[in-house]
């Protein structure tokens, strides 16, 4: 079936080579418009490709597309094949040059983090930049199968995102089931200390998991002091760590000697990975579900025995 | 000794071959060398065009090396030479091309630009250059009121002015959370990855215009270092001709700064240096701020790019820490 | 013919201290004047103010019957050379290359120096006998060896007025003569018309043919230095005793200080 649809395309794109008399690599392309409302041309079935951001490339290898990227922005860790992949700068200021040398044929390019110059500035070398724009996590679970179809491999994006809807939905489920919304501090940076507003992928995740984010608002990355926080009388307090190092359990040792919070006097302050909440990869939903198992321990022994 | 003994005009003719030949050559580097690998054959017939169309190495070297090894050209001589002119009208050996406050108008202008979501090219290079030309308005305003002592006034209100524009600087950056945080560091420390040949090509028509006002000043520059007053007694209209530099070098400091950020330090450097080799006379020192100025940042650029990172380096390090060192080598060599 | 400088009625004042006062002076082409008088009588001013370099409130001052103002500096600069007590020799120019900063009123905006320009240096610094030094950093220069470099970089200016404020101060008497000498003889030579400030009432006296005695600003006596150099006028403008004879080099007046043993039976 698809071989022969394939085959349709490049028939059609044959007669027109011959009839406008050239058959350059660009023939191959089919118009695209991408979530950020540009035009770009993405060759039939990209082979090689470039991801400047490391959701993407956990996406990419989530479809099992992994084996054609030839480039990745330097944070790409996940899975681990992707550490060994050539690195082509931050996301804010990749390594132009390296890309244009990586000669890809697509570059996936995410809305918030890479700057719209660098995108403009590759589309300019020549170099097709489809941007995503996830938001939520049914966005992500839409921007897979989008990526899916980009790359050619729809079956199994449909398979994923049928697989993470159904784990989506099933924590949704569980946590109509609470009684009450614990009240849930969320700490993304040690000094000063931040957490995250509404419309970030943390207040969703918190939210989903029956949980009330303490610093909901419009400021996406709002600051506190110490004392709000004592005042704001959180019943969980959730620090995400990239590394696990002293610092961050010098925070939690911090927040478990203030016995006037509730979190502390129940020992619920813990570390988590920041990756698996931040980044809007298919590795959300292992978040959301270690914040529901945090939030609603009690809930948690229906969770695990479901676990595929 | 025998340098001391050439005449002029051969003194001048050295300095152009040589700053000529180094210009050349850290181009060339500037061309060859980067964060893609390749043999010197590759590199040289990607350069002489002899690689064909559709050549990745050519692609790279015209269309990304080549604008920003240009930009980083043209942005080292104009703060050399900006350095170099600041340093005689305010005979201070400290002053550096930002010191009216150029910097920290632009700074200001680039980061509100920044947190508009403006793109680097024209809107945060606009509203920096409106932010520097705001500060040198302010400055020569707070100034003019003063006749005597203008040096220290203007000195003075630089010092101000950039103080009050860094604590806006301070506050901006600090309310300001997301990815856009990055890019301003960026800009505060000197970015020249975003180079675009558009760019460069406005550049050249808005700088070599100014390079060449300031040569042809070169002698009054000259007696403005023996002082205002002597100055005045050999026949300069030093008023005049103060404010036609201050002007322009300003003007030209600020168009470069727009599209490159803050690159500190070039200023400082590039013209004491050459001091310390040729002397004092400006008709042999501008030529070689803009050649050799031209080529420091080059180098630098080079330098960044090669530099085994994950990521750009912000050329501004560079140029401080090799600078710095170089400088102070110099100097005890010259004792 | 118009007097080469004259200065009328000027009114100098720095933030409301009067520092000249309806000050009149006329300098004849080709004289050789010569401005004394206490500390703080405005000599220095005055000397600016003919130079260009000081607007005064009121008055104006005049070359070879123009206006001051209506020069434009360069042209101004080829009348008039002036030079200043004192220079920068911090930045660290050849004694050549300060000699040709004289050129600049003669040459364009980026010019170099044509030969012609290098043989007048060279013919300045051959004057006033400073040519072994002409590769010389001005720093590396002695007091009397400067004030001679910048002689001849105003020589280089081929002014037709010359300027000096006190340019024999602080030199041992050797040096005080060969630039009182020098300065005699281009007066002589090339017509130059000079007027000095200067600390020296005897090499005023002997130099000098016309005087301007000034205190606080005004202009007390001036003529010939007979006239002016009489032990009443002179000690009742500086407030010490002074003697003043005949100097035994000719009929010029000779002013000695009178210390103030000499002066009366001691008390006590």
């Amino acid at each position: 079936m698809k071989f022969f649809r394939d085959m349709r395309i490049l028939a059609i794109i044959g007669v027109l080579g011959l009839v406008a008399g050239w058959l350059p690599g660009s023939a191959w392309a089919q118009v695209h418009v991408d979530q950020s409302g540009r035009r770009v041309d993405v060759p039939a079935s990209p082979q090689r490709l470039v991801t400047l951001a490391a959701s993407l490339t956990e996406m990419v290898f989530a479809l099992g597309a992994g084996n054609r990227i030839c480039g990745v922005e330097r944070f790409s860790d996940y899975p681990p094949a992707a550490r060994d992949l050539p690195k082509v700068g931050s996301y804010i200021s990749p390594d132009l040059e390296k890309i244009v040398a990586l000669r890809p044929d697509l570059c996936l390019a995410i809305k918030d983090g890479n700057p719209r110059y660098v995108v403009d500035r590759l589309q300019s070398l020549g170099i097709p930049v489809y941007v995503v724009d996830p938001h939520k996590v049914t966005g992500v679970i839409a921007t897979l199968k989008e990526i899916g179809r980009l790359l050619n491999v729809e079956g199994r994006a449909g398979k994923l995102a049928a697989a993470l809807t159904h784990r989506y939905q099933r924590i949704k489920g569980l946590a109509a089931q609470a009684v009450r919304r614990p009240r849930v501090f969320f700490q993304i940076g040690i000094s000063p200390i931040v957490s995250a507003g509404s419309h970030t992928f943390i207040d969703e995740l918190i939210t989903t998991a029956g949980g009330l984010n303490l610093a909901a608002g419009k400021v996406p990355y709002p600051r506190f002091s110490q004392e709000q926080i004592l005042a704001l009388q959180p019943e969980l307090i959730i620090i995400t760590s990239m590394a696990r190092g002293g610092g961050f359990e010098q925070v939690k040792a911090g927040w478990e000697s203030w016995q006037t919070l509730p979190a502390a006097r129940h020992h619920r302050i813990f570390l988590v990975d920041s990756d698996i909440m931040d980044r809007p990869s298919p590795r959300l939903l292992d978040g959301l579900e270690l914040l529901f198992r945090l939030i609603h321990p009690e809930l948690a022994g229906e969770l695990s025995g479901k676990l595929p | 000794m025998s340098w001391s003994s050439l005449s002029l005009g051969r003194r001048l003719l050295w300095v152009v071959l040589l700053g000529t030949l180094l210009l050349g050559i850290s181009l060339v580097l500037g061309l060859c060398l980067g964060s893609t690998p390749a043999g010197w054959r590759r590199n040289l017939a990607a350069l002489l065009g002899l690689s064909g169309p559709h050549d990745v190495l050519a692609t790279i070297i015209w269309r990304i090396r080549w604008p920003r090894a240009v930009l980083a050209g043209l942005v080292g001589a104009t703060l050399s030479l900006g350095g170099l002119v600041f340093q005689a009208l305010l005979r201070n050996p400290l002053a550096d091309p930002y010191i009216l406050g150029v910097s920290g108008g632009s700074a200001v202008g680039a980061i509100a630009g920044l947190l508009a979501g403006l793109a680097p090219f024209p809107g945060v290079a606009l509203l920096a250059f409106m932010g520097s030309m705001g500060t040198l308005m302010l400055v020569l305003v707070i100034t003019a009121s003063e006749p005597g002592a203008r040096k220290n006034s203007l000195l003075l209100a630089g010092v101000m002015v950039n103080a009050f524009c860094s604590a806006v600087i301070i506050f901006l950056v600090s309310i300001t959370q997301d990815a856009r945080l990055h890019n301003m560091l960026h800009w505060l420390m000197g970015d020249l990855s975003i180079a675009a040949p558009g760019q460069t090509t406005l550049l050249i028509c808005l700088l070599i215009p100014c390079f060449l006002a300031i040569l042809a000043l070169a002698r009054p520059l000259n007696l403005l270092l023996m002082g205002a007053e002597t100055a005045s007694y050999l026949g300069l209209n030093v008023a005049l001709t103060s404010r036609i530099l201050l002007v322009v070098t300003s003007l030209m400091v600020s168009v470069a700064v727009c599209q490159s950020g803050l690159v500190g330090f070039v200023g400082l450097v590039v013209p004491h240096l050459f001091r310390l080799r040729l002397g004092p006379d400006h008709r042999l020192l501008i030529p070689a701020c803009v050649l050799g100025g031209g080529s420091y940042l080059i180098m630098c650029d080079v330098v960044s790019r090669v530099l085994p990172s994950q990521g750009e380096m912000p050329v501004g390090v560079i140029t401080a820490m090799v600078g710095a060192p170089l400088f102070v080598l110099l100097l005890m060599r010259s004792r | 013919m118009p007097a080469a400088v004259s200065a009328k009625h000027l009114q100098v004042s720095y933030n409301g201290q009067p520092v000249l006062r309806d000050l009149c002076l006329e300098v004849p082409a080709g004289a050789f004047f010569i401005i004394i008088g206490p500390n703080s009588s405005g000599k220095t001013t005055l000397l600016r103010a003919l130079a260009g370099a000081v607007q005064p409130q009121q008055g104006h001052v005049e070359i070879w019957g123009k206006p001051i103002s209506h020069f434009a500096p360069k042209s101004l600069a080829r009348l008039v050379a002036v030079v200043p007590q004192r220079v920068a020799t911090d930045i660290p120019f050849t004694v050549q290359e300060v000699v040709l900063m004289g050129r600049s009123p003669h040459l364009g905006l980026m010019g170099l120096e044509q030969p012609r320009d290098l043989e007048l240096a060279m013919e300045a610094m051959t004057v006033t006998r400073v040519n072994h030094l002409a590769r010389r950093p001005l720093m590396q220069l002695s007091g009397g060896e400067l004030q001679r470099v910048i002689i001849a970089r105003a020589l280089c200016q081929q002014p037709r007025l010359l300027l000096l404020d006190e340019p024999t101060a602080a030199l041992d008497p050797a040096h005080q003569v060969s630039i009182m000498d020098l300065m005699a003889q281009l007066r002589a030579e090339r017509g130059l018309t000079v007027v000095m400030v200067s600390h020296d009432l005897n090499l005023a006296a002997m130099y000098g043919q016309q005087l301007l005695l000034m205190q606080e600003g005004k202009s007390m006596h001036s003529g010939p230095p007979a006239e002016v150099l009489t032990y009443e006028k002179l000690e009742q403008v500086y407030g010490c005793a002074m003697l003043v004879d005949e100097n035994p080099l000719g009929r010029v007046p000779r002013v000695t200080l009178v210390p103030k043993r000499f002066l009366g039976p001691p008390l006590g």
